[in-house]
């Protein structure tokens, strides 16, 4: 019977303690941050940011996530539940466009701005719905796509010909379609004899990655070059490329995560479109404070983009590469 | 709880399973516990609204709980409640949505959905005698499977407003799927424990070859009970569709382990036997609790599983210590 009163003791000192931690930390100005998964580098990275932008602006960052890109029900309970927290603003990382539309709505009737963060949610199903989003901020997807295919095309130059694999990201997810998009309308511009022979969604995982290579290499073993619409495929990708013995394969991702950095510099993957998912998460709290002092903020903030290659990463020049976390 | 009698005729099958209708007292504890100290590390935890949305998010995973309730009372398992789930919002939204039927077409075919998967399940345990272990390990797969084939692996959106409601509604301020969740349990709790269906349900998990000797229609049961289990996960994919406004062909990813736990939190025995559906909703609210108050306090989803899977342990083993019947088989 002695467990129970140590037990008890326990609870009311560990209560004791927190309360008054939380009661000193109520002052500044807390802003939700929603992820969907801290497991990607690329989340990491942008937390960090999210964090660091927090701490120059002066407010408190309530950051949530949930288990993986594809808990759609946890998210939308963890959107309502931040919403109980009442905080200044929601920064939400949706992981489609639609899933938290009714808790969104609701930060609408409750007067609490809601951030896009990282273009996640379409413009126009938002608008369709009647869900009022204070402003969207990430990089350009299309533009990423786009650039991927024009690094493609500086390696293998315009009149080269061959097989090209695509591997989109979670299948109806915005962020993973403009991206695919972006790559094969650039490709189609700049090199038509490189053609797409096929385009199949990877689910941002890097073993379904791995396993898409793989089938894909057993029908066309002449393969040029692959493109992820993010690193963690693109890290699936590779692996299984040069474990077939295609090391003359060119493997491309977008996000410019720290495993990518490593891997890009190890020699494997040989280049991500790097998103600046650390300057995304800082801008995003940067422009939440100007719009709660009243500012003008731009409705679509598009972050810029930097392409990592062996080459750019060891000539360490390009100022961007310090958000390169 | 029931004493062993002195000699004279052994407590009547009903009056023996009718007393697992009340509620484990361990499972009382743990949530009150928890409520206790969920209450005490947010301020936040203690509003209506909060409670309103803890048995928001309860809603859905409580009411395939409540199937499983059933299920595992009979001493079987049904691994493909989560899938049936994901099948049965899916054909809803492409009814209504897709092809433009009435919304009460879209509700009629999440249920038949549901209820079909779920008998032709309760058909390959009895006719195919393959244990249930496999026969809904494998639907897991194939009713996920046909949900990604049949929307092409994209979320559907846009529901009919009757339906939107149904997940989204608040009537007297109560979210709609929370009277779903109560009335379900309601209707659940007095066919377990009141009926002869609920009573042969549990004596087949207690004792299957008394219950054949005694004049059960055990394979006839079976096929009910899994059909149950099929209905409530199609009424559970009716309210995630309707909660996210789309059919979502990856809804209810491993809710099936959710279920289980919730289920065995409320102390329904694993191996078949007494089974409680009140039990069980103490059980999903423990869990729904857990979530929502480690949400408050922004704790890291990782650490959430953790903590599940302790609460679960600790929660079994104290009735473990605490009961005299301890484990059979």
């Amino acid at each position: 019977m002695f467990k129970r009163s140590t037990l008890a003791a326990s609870i009311a000192a560990l209560a004791l303690g927190l309360a008054t931690s939380a009661a000193f930390a109520a002052d500044k100005p807390v802003y939700g941050v929603l992820m969907k998964t801290l497991s990607n580098p690329f989340w990491g990275a942008m937390e960090k940011g999210v964090d660091e932008g927090g701490k120059s602006a002066g407010v408190e960052i309530f950051l949530d996530a949930v288990e993986s890109d594809q808990s759609a029900e946890p998210q939308l309970n963890a959107c309502n539940t931040m919403l109980q927290k009442k905080t200044a603003a929601m920064i939400t990382a949706a992981i489609n466009s639609t899933i938290l539309l009714p808790c969104l709505k609701q930060a609408n009737e409750m007067k609490i701005p809601v951030v896009d963060l990282d273009n996640n949610l379409d413009p126009a199903i938002t608008k369709k719905a009647g869900v009022d989003i204070a402003f969207h901020i990430g990089s350009d997807n299309e533009a990423a796509g786009a650039k991927g295919a024009d690094y493609l095309v500086s390696v293998l130059g315009k009149d080269a010909k061959g097989p090209v694999l695509v591997i989109e990201g979670l299948s109806g997810n915005i962020t993973g379609e403009k991206r695919a998009h972006g790559f094969a309308e650039e490709l189609k511009k700049q090199a038509p004899g490189l053609s797409i022979v096929a385009s199949l969604p990877g689910d941002w995982d890097s073993l379904k990655a791995a396993n898409i290579t793989n089938d894909t290499l057993q029908r066309t073993p002449d393969l040029v070059a692959i493109f992820c619409a993010n690193d963690d495929m693109a890290l699936g990708s590779v692996e299984a490329a040069r474990a077939a013995g295609k090391d003359k394969l060119i493997v491309i991702g977008v996000d410019g995560n720290s495993n990518a950095v490593k891997s890009i510099k190890a020699g494997r993957l040989n280049a991500s479109v790097a998103q600046l998912p650390y300057l995304v998460g800082e801008q995003a709290v940067e422009n939440v404070k100007k719009l709660l002092a009243g500012d003008k903020v731009q409705e679509t903030i598009n972050v810029p983009t930097l392409v990592l290659t062996k080459e750019v990463i060891e000539a360490n020049k390009d100022p961007m590469l310090q958000y390169v976390k | 709880m029931t004493s062993a009698s002195t000699g004279a005729a052994p407590p009547s099958w009903r009056a023996r399973f009718a007393s697992g209708a009340a509620v484990r007292l361990e499972s009382l504890i743990v949530l009150a516990v928890l409520c206790i100290v969920m209450a005490m590390l947010s301020n936040a935890f203690l509003s209506v609204s909060n409670i309103l949305n803890i048995l928001l998010s309860t809603s859905v995973f409580g009411t395939l709980a409540i199937g499983m309730t059933f299920v595992i009372s009979s001493a079987g398992i049904d691994l493909s409640v989560g899938s049936i789930l994901a099948l049965s919002g899916v054909v809803g939204a492409i009814l209504t949505s897709n092809l433009e039927l009435p919304w009460w077409i879209g509700v009629l075919g999440c249920l038949a959905t549901g209820s079909l998967t779920g008998a032709l399940n309760g058909f390959l345990v009895t006719k195919a005698a393959i244990p249930p272990f496999i026969v809904t390990l494998g639907m897991l797969g194939i009713a996920r499977g046909f949900a990604l084939v049949l929307s092409n692996g994209i979320s559907i959106y846009g529901l009919p407003p009757e339906i939107v409601w149904l997940g989204q509604g608040r009537p007297f301020g109560v979210p709609t799927p929370v009277i779903v969740l109560l009335l379900a349990a309601l209707v659940a709790h007095v066919l377990l424990a009141h009926t002869r269906f609920g009573v042969y349900a549990q004596v087949i998990g207690d004792n299957e070859g008394a219950a054949r000797a005694m004049g059960v229609g055990v394979e006839r049961m079976k096929v009910l009970i899994y059909t149950l289990s099929g209905l409530l996960s199609g009424l559970a994919g009716l309210l995630f569709a309707a909660r996210v406004n789309s059919g979502e062909p990856t809804a209810g990813l491993s809710y099936e382990l959710t279920a289980i736990t919730a289920t065995i939190l409320g102390g329904t025995n694993l191996f078949g036997g007494r089974g409680s559906v009140l039990g069980t909703l103490i059980g999903a609210l423990i869990m729904g609790v857990l979530q929502n108050g480690l949400n408050l306090m922004a704790v890291r989803p990782f650490y959430q599983q953790i903590a599940i899977g302790a609460v679960l342990i600790l929660a079994v083993w104290l009735d473990r210590i605490n009961s005299k019947e301890g484990w059979r088989r």
